[in-house]
């Protein structure tokens, strides 16, 4: 300071004064070190065991501080060591702090020492205090702290087990968890749960497992929340006392000695509702458990918070067309406005409001005939409404019957069958208990009406509208229903019917949708009468649930819907107009609801024809259709499975399968609606075999060729002789000038040069045709002088010409291919003009193969015939001479080997085959010395013509013979 | 003669009956009593081994006592049984109770009126055999009411349900022990000779 106000001044000046400063403050250092503190004495430990607090008390003088540290006794641990301010107690002068423990008090002893602070100055230690802990060895058993804590959720637990003197901990458990642990004492161990949740009622268990042992030691933790209620309100029902209601809040899971109790004005309240006697005006209420309380507040004036009981003794005095409805009240609210609602249930649930001063009764207007109601009646205040009163219990009565409703009636006509139909009256139009049914009908040329009385379950009569109609002359006829029940009889219902004897109009397709069937038709602007729908079962015939709708004039449409529509039904429905005076049919539909697949299948039948198999079945029956029939399915089983062949059109009932060959087949036809496919017809058919069609026409072809063959013939037959004079004129007689028979010698023949008879060799019998093989004449291209075409009858030299002639019936050889040899060795016939017919071919004619045939098979000629042999064969060789003979070495040979040759003039005595074949001798075949004239094809065996030469010469043969057999 | 042949013949049949019905009943109880033992030991979350502390004062009859001795003592022990349960369950009520009636409350009370009922037939086959004078030994107040320390109550508890388990145990094989005995009078004897402190 003094260096402040001298501030101006040097430092060389101020240095003195700072030394003086410095040894003032060592001086009074010295001074307060030496000052002694005095040792907090009678420290006493006061323990609050559930709160685990130590509160220490001590006399120590007037430190302003001290140090205190807590040690546990047995470990010599510091558990706390801290400077403190302590409360003075002004009185007596004592000091106290209290101090928390973490660990239950009883754990373990723990030792206290204070001193004295002040400044640095420090007492000297107090004598140590002991608290003494639980695990002391007087107390040997086993213990487990702290017990019965209540804490909050989320809050941390230290818990110590002190074991059984001369026992080791094994575990500690919390619920079930095994829980570090930390050793206090010898005995004593402690442990930590942190962040607790919220135990089970019977509390969260934390227990100690010693070794050797299965004696446990444990406590039991509640660990919950404290109360939180809310909502609180008092109210009168008795216009004297309140009633306070409230909320508890959210569950505070302390259960038992534990849960919350409630007081409201330091009133116990066992529930959560409670009530003072007289109106407070002003509520409090506290809510206490071992985590906390809660306090809500509630004030009101009684006129505001008036809640009626509820109304008892419910009566009603039931009127024809109301009720009257009293009851009592358990308190005097005469004084007081009421308002009550009155529930009034029967078909349907109505509120009715009522409000009067005391009010104790009320009318129930407008309702219902016959009908039962249940009734029941709330109340609350009027001026200052606070809220509704409990409900009374119900009460049940019924209103009086009354006169009904007219029956809605109509006559529905099937064929000539009808039936007198009305809807039975619903409860609200029957307006009581139906006794039954009136129903008078007549004809304008009845006298006297037909009356029926029907009783209550009845809601048609059938008629017969043929007996009807027969009485009146127009056909009109007339229908009314009156309804008898126990109010009264209803009005009559009235519904006129013309029989025209029309059939419907046509059928049209109505296709259901989520609103029902719709139907639209034109509307006739002239016509100002209503419509009615009429539908039922189409496939119904007798006492047929039959509904209708009826529609006002002007509609051109409508959805029918109902809620007695059936799947797979299919329901016919009729509009009529003027329904109520004589109604005519206008339009008429058909409809399934839902079309499901026909019912039955087709009865199917099957045939074969040929290699084809024809399937037939008939139309399935309508009723058992079951939705509109869109076609066949036609199928071929395949073992396992179906294969589709074809699919037919409705109206279809035949289809041909073809082609199938032999073994089973089994065939399916279903018929299928827009639902799918029915089971289907199944018919198996076994396949008998079937002729190929190739063979058929070949056959057929062979029997037309056949035909026109025998037609041929016959026709040859028939005009032989034209044949004959066409195809093979007579031979005029040779005329020889001189005499010519009678002189017997040796003729010289010598044929013509250009004469020439070939030989066709047949190197094979032909086996298939035993016949006549023809050899005709070769034609004259080969000599090449065309005189073969000359005419018989001249004076040119003829060739040799001979017939071929079945004579005999053994088979035919054919001939050497060497025939040229033969021909050519035809003697050539130039002075003599002699043509030889018919001659008879016979053995000697011919020539057998002697490859094919054994000699002794050969058919051997007569005695001396020449007759080819050997190698060559030998073909038919007519007077074939050697000096005549043109030299070539296939006509050698034969004549070497042949045992004679040919000798037309000594042997030929036949003049014709019939001859010949009489004689039975082929050795009397030949003919003319002189010339041999043939009309017989000789053709060459070419290999391209062999088998049509056969079938030719086959057929010429037969031919030849025909013509012989012509012959005069 | 020929009527008490009879009516000998008919109490053996009642007897036997007696017996068989009430083995059944024990057999019932024995399987509830576990069920409830397993379910409190879960509820606790105690160790399976921990032991229970013997709250009966009866001891098991020996297998030296005749049929209707034997009866006698499980009488009596069931009857404490009994009391015990009633009071277990009053204690847990006071302590524990949230108001919800659970598996375990619900199988608790199946347990206890199994017990009663037990005890009920007991009582008939002991004067169907003894006579109409039935002495029984009860537990003091101090017995029943338990520990206040809340783990040692449920340890308590728990040493109930133990003993309920094994007194139906021991009901079985008395019963059925005594079925074909049943007809058998016992001779007379003074009760004071029959109780004996249970040593376990």
């Amino acid at each position: 300071m003094a260096c402040l106000l001298k501030s101006t001044i040097s430092k060389s000046d101020c240095r003195p004064f700072w030394v003086v400063v410095l040894l003032l403050g060592i001086s009074a250092e010295n001074t307060q070190a030496k000052t002694v503190l005095a040792v907090p004495q009678h420290v006493s430990l006061s323990a609050n065991y559930p709160t685990q607090q130590l509160s220490i008390s001590w006399f120590g003088g007037k430190a302003p501080i001290f140090e205190i540290i807590i040690l546990r006794t047995e470990f010599n641990e510091t558990v706390f060591y801290d400077t403190v301010s302590a409360v003075v107690n002004q009185d007596g002068g004592q000091h106290q702090w209290t101090w928390t423990s973490v660990e239950p008090l009883e754990c373990t002893s723990l030792s206290v020492k204070i001193c004295s602070r002040e400044g640095n100055a420090r007492s000297e230690w107090s004598e140590p205090q002991i608290l003494e802990g639980r695990d002391i060895p007087s107390n040997s058993d086993a213990q487990m702290y702290p017990h019965s804590k209540v804490v909050s959720v989320g809050s941390n637990t230290t818990f110590c087990c002190i074991v059984a003197a001369g026992m080791e901990l094994k575990k500690i458990y919390y619920g079930g968890t095994l829980m570090n642990v930390t050793r206090l004492s010898r005995r004593s161990y402690a442990t930590t749960a942190v962040n607790q949740k919220a135990s089970q009622p019977s509390g969260t268990n934390v227990f100690c497992l010693p070794h050797s042992r299965n004696v446990i030691s444990g406590a039991v933790i509640f660990v919950g929340y404290p109360p939180r209620p809310s909502k609180l309100s008092c109210e009168t029902q008795d216009l004297i006392s309140a009633v306070c209601h409230w909320d508890e809040g959210p569950d505070t899971k302390l259960y038992g000695n534990r849960t919350t109790r409630y007081s409201i004005n330091n009133r116990y309240c066992p529930q959560k509702s409670c009530g003072t006697p007289q109106w407070d005006g002003s509520w409090t209420l506290v809510a206490v458990n071992p985590l906390g309380q809660y306090t809500l507040t509630d004030s009101a004036e009684l006129d505001h918070r008036v809640c009626p009981v509820e109304p008892v003794n419910l009566t009603a005095v039931v009127q024809i067309f109301n009720v009257t409805v009293h009851w009592k009240w358990k308190y005097d609210y005469s004084n007081h406005e009421l308002v009550c609602q009155v529930e009034l249930v029967s078909s349907n649930t109505t509120l009715r409001n009522f409000s009067g001063k005391g009010l104790h009764s009320v009318v129930l207007l407008d309702l219902h005939f016959d009908e039962e109601y249940r009734v029941k009646v709330r109340c609350g205040s009027q001026k200052h409404f606070w809220k509704w009163g409990s409900w009374s219990k119900a009460v049940t009565f019924k209103t009086k019957p009354y006169v009904p409703d007219s029956p809605d009636v109509w006559l529905w006509v099937n064929r000539d069958s009808g039936q007198i139909i009305w809807k039975p009256l619903t409860r609200w139009q029957s307006r009581g208990q139906i006794k039954g049914y009136q129903v008078t009908f007549w004809s304008p040329g009845e006298n006297e009406p037909s009356v029926k009385f029907l009783s209550a379950g009845n809601n048609f009569l059938s008629v017969n509208l043929t007996r009807w109609a027969s009485f009146s002359g127009d056909n009109k006829l007339n229908a009314t229903v009156t309804v008898k029940a126990v109010g009264g009889v209803s009005q009559p219902s009235n519904v006129p019917l013309r029989l025209t004897g029309e059939e419907p109009s046509a059928l049209e397709k109505t296709v259901y949708t989520s609103s029902g069937f719709p139907l639209s038709w034109q509307h006739n602007s002239n016509s100002t009468c209503s419509y009615l729908v009429e539908w039922c079962d189409a496939f119904c015939m007798h006492d047929c649930p039959v509904d209708w709708i009826r529609l006002d004039a002007g509609k051109t449409n409508v959805s029918i819907q109902s809620a007695n529509f059936q799947p797979g039904v299919r329901y016919n429905f009729s509009l009529y107009s003027c329904p109520s005076d004589f109604p005519v049919l206008m339009r008429r539909w058909i409809g399934y609801m839902q079309e499901l697949v026909p019912s039955s299948s087709v009865n199917l039948e099957t045939t074969q024809q040929d290699c084809d198999v024809v399937l037939t079945w008939d139309e399935i029956p309508l009723a058992n259709r079951r939705g509109f029939l869109q076609g066949y399915n036609v199928y071929i089983s395949n073992g396992s499975q179906l294969i589709l062949l074809a699919n037919l059109n409705i109206g279809t009932g035949t289809y041909t399968v073809k082609g199938l060959s032999g073994s089973t087949h089994k065939f399916t036809v279903k018929a299928y609606t827009s639902a799918g496919e029915d089971t289907g017809g199944t018919a198996a058919i076994s396949m008998k075999e079937c002729g190929d069609g190739l063979i058929l026409e070949i056959l057929a072809s062979l029997g037309m060729v056949t035909l026109l063959l025998v037609t041929a013939a016959y026709f040859c037959y028939k005009k032989r002789g034209w044949v004959k004079k066409a195809f093979y004129p007579d031979i005029p007689e040779p005329k020889l000038p001189g005499d010519w028979s009678r002189t017997r010698g040796p003729l010289d023949l010598k044929p013509a040069p250009h004469s020439m008879v070939n030989i066709i060799e047949k190197p094979e019998r032909d086996l298939i045709k035993d016949a006549l093989i023809a050899i005709a004449e070769e034609e004259e291209i080969d000599a090449g002088d065309g005189i073969g075409d000359e005419p018989v009858d001249t004076d040119e030299p003829q060739s040799l010409r001979y017939y071929n002639q079945v004579v005999d019936e053994r088979p035919i050889r054919p001939r050497f291919p060497d025939s040229s040899v033969s021909s050519s060795s035809s003697v050539d016939s130039a002075n003599t003009d002699v043509t030889y017919t018919g001659i008879q071919t016979s053995c000697s004619s011919l020539v057998f193969p002697s490859d094919s045939q054994s000699p002794s098979e050969v058919f051997q000629p007569h005695h001396g015939l020449p007759v080819s042999s050997g190698d060559r064969g030998g073909g038919y060789q007519p007077q074939m001479h050697p000096v005549a003979s043109a030299s070539s070495e296939p006509l050698e040979e034969p004549q070497a080997l042949s045992s004679g040759g040919y000798k037309p003039q000594s042997s030929w005595l036949l003049d014709s085959p019939r001859e010949a074949d009489e004689k039975m001798s082929p050795t009397h075949s030949l003919g003319s010395p002189t010339s041999v004239s043939s009309s017989q094809f000789l053709l060459p065996d070419g290999e391209e013509h062999k088998e049509e030469r056969q079938a030719s010469s086959s057929a010429a043969a037969w031919f030849t013979n025909l013509l012989s057999s012509a012959k005069p | 003669m020929a009527g008490m042949r009879t009516r000998g013949r008919r109490g053996a049949d009642l007897g036997r009956n007696m017996a068989s019905r009430a083995a059944d009943i024990a057999a019932l109880l024995r399987h509830e009593c576990s069920l409830l033992v397993e379910l409190y030991r879960n509820k606790e979350n105690f160790p399976s081994d921990v032991a229970g502390v013997p709250l009966v004062s009866i001891p098991s009859p020996s297998s030296h006592l005749d049929p209707g001795d034997k009866l006698w003592h499980l009488h009596s022990a069931l009857e404490q049984c009994c009391s015990l349960m009633e009071r277990a369950i009053v204690r847990e009520k006071e302590e524990f109770d949230g108001g919800e009636m659970g598996e375990y409350e619900k199988r608790r009370k199946m347990v206890k009126d199994r017990l009663s009922r037990l005890v009920i037939v007991t009582r008939d086959l002991l004067k169907a055999t003894d006579g109409p004078s039935i002495v029984t030994t009860s537990l003091d107040a101090s017995q029943l009411d338990g520990p206040t320390a809340l783990f040692e109550l449920k340890l308590w508890v728990y040493g109930i349900f133990m003993e309920v388990e094994h007194w139906s145990n021991t009901a079985i094989q008395i019963f059925q022990d005594l079925q074909p005995d049943a007809t058998k009078v016992p001779s007379k004897r003074t009760r004071s000779s029959r109780i004996a402190p249970r040593m376990r």
